[in-house]
């Protein structure tokens, strides 16, 4: 079986005399492709992200490359729920590898859905953000046990997931998770408990004070307290330098979506004084 | 064996690393204890390990990266503050022993302990063993004043756990910390939720 080797190359640059965020598609290689731009109110742009295969397939390798320029404000989320399909026995693991740039006083918004790893699927997806001064990042992750509808949980091979954020070069949020459900039960104490949903999202400016950050940490615990509820249990809390993580663990998808709206609106009338866009196709 | 002794004082048993709120949320008790130890074993045991063996090798130059990049592995304002300090003050005492000068700089627990093994000429698999083994004994120490674990279910407990403590500390023998995986996500959530606890024994 051919594997395919998808690859998708976006810039997106601030047009000072249209006060609005351009995007160029600068590759795009199948299975990956973005139709159109949509312009958003503030002067950003919104692209889906869709991938033709309808899904990740066994060996699949595909690369996102996301360029911010200065001043431009991007917005990338998928076209629905990324699933990843079962593995072959001995197929190599389906690979998806993210690297974002974001230029001085730009901003990316990465709002994804969901992540399903089907049945003896094996997924590997490494993401890399490298923020300039002053550039902003809303990056968001939702993984699920798999087709819960269906009674399938923790059904997968492998899931292999990673992020490293660095701000000014240096580190501030690495994530990296290796599941195998197998050898180390998912569900274990000190993985998940009882949940069967998890997520992040990392809400960042490079450069912002001690004050904005103790500020925007206060409103959100707030806002968690609100969220609270028997499905679902929310963290936050601050990195070394230059942003926040929220957490969560729930036991449906539903709600930690929801919620996860929720903090991105406090955090962007927050830091930016603006209204979060929200794509329109899932909400 | 000093090294191991938990009660070294550098202020380890003022913190539980969010079990606190595990146990007062109803995600912990006596009868999961186990089990929960042996999968924070396999996820921040390992990568603590791993760390604490690459501190053991590092040359000076490095130190600051390594400090860094360990902390961008902690999420949990309150875990990740409770590691430095520890770290620090295992350095401290270390000077205040054997003389000489603090290497400078944030340490965490698990450098900090992997840097004072090299200093004092013992062989890295076992200061990796003793450090799996001193932080096991400090989250059932915290777990003894959470839950009803007595003496001798402690005793038990850690004895048990002996062969997975040194299987811990032989696979993150070689392993390039960047590269291990560690998935706590029930763990993390608790330390962060820690602040919001109505009451608290421990700082973390």
């Amino acid at each position: 079986m051919q594997h395919t080797s998808g690859h998708l190359a976006l810039h997106f640059e601030y047009n000072s005399q249209m006060a609005r965020t351009i995007v160029k598609v600068n590759e795009q290689r199948q299975p990956l492709k973005v139709v159109r731009a949509f312009e958003l109110e503030g002067g950003g742009a919104l692209v889906h992200v869709h991938n033709l295969s309808g899904g990740v397939l066994a060996g699949d390798r595909l690369a996102l490359n996301i360029d911010v320029a200065p001043r431009a404000q991007a917005q990338v989320t998928s076209t629905g729920a990324t699933r990843v399909y079962r593995s072959r026995a001995g197929a190599a693991a389906a690979e998806f590898s993210v690297h974002v740039r974001v230029g001085e006083h730009a901003l990316v918004e990465y709002l994804p859905d969901a992540l399903i790893p089907f049945a003896g699927s094996r997924y590997r997806q490494e993401t890399v953000v490298d923020l300039e001064n002053s550039a902003g990042l809303f990056w968001w992750e939702t993984v699920a046990p798999g087709r819960a509808a269906r009674g399938e949980l923790f059904a997968y091979d492998s899931l292999r997931l990673g992020i490293e954020l660095r701000a000014c070069g240096v580190p501030i949020a690495i994530d990296r998770s290796d599941l195998d459900p197998a050898a180390r039960p998912v569900r274990s104490p000190a993985r998940l408990g009882p949940y069967s949903y998890f997520a992040s999202f990392y809400i960042c400016r490079a450069g912002a004070g001690e004050s904005t950050w103790r500020h925007l940490e206060n409103e959100l615990l707030d806002l968690a307290g609100r969220l609270e509820s028997p499905v679902i249990i929310w963290g936050l809390s601050r990195l070394p330098a230059h942003g926040l993580v929220v957490r969560a663990m729930s036991h449906n998808s539903r709600d930690i979506a929801a919620g996860l709206v929720s903090f991105w609106r406090v955090a962007k009338r927050s830091l930016y004084g603006q209204d979060a866009v929200i794509p329109r196709k899932i909400y | 064996m000093q090294l191991a002794d938990s009660a070294l004082p550098i202020g380890s048993g003022a913190h539980s690393f969010g079990l606190e709120t595990l146990v007062a949320e109803e995600l912990l008790d006596a009868e999961t204890l186990d089990c929960f130890l042996r999968g924070y074993l396999q996820e921040t045991g390992i990568l603590e390990a791993a760390f604490c063996r690459a501190a053991y090798r590092e040359a000076a130059a490095g130190w600051a990266e390594l400090n860094q990049r360990l902390s961008a592995r902690k999420p949990a304002q309150e875990s990740r503050a409770a590691s430095l300090t520890l770290g620090r003050r295992l350095l401290q005492l270390f000077v205040a022993l054997e003389g000489g000068e603090e290497p400078g700089g944030d340490w965490h627990y698990a450098t900090a302990f992997g840097y004072v093994s090299r200093r004092l000429c013992i062989e890295e698999d076992l200061a990796a063993a003793v450090f799996l083994q001193q932080t096991v004994s400090t989250l059932v120490s915290a777990c003894q004043r959470l839950m009803p674990l007595g003496q001798q279910r402690a005793a038990r407990l850690l004895w048990d756990l002996k062969p997975f403590v040194l299987e811990t500390a032989r696979a993150s023998r070689g392993v390039d910390p960047d590269s291990v995986g560690s998935f706590t996500p029930v763990v993390e959530i608790a330390s962060m939720r820690h602040v919001v606890l109505a009451m608290r024994l421990f700082i973390s």
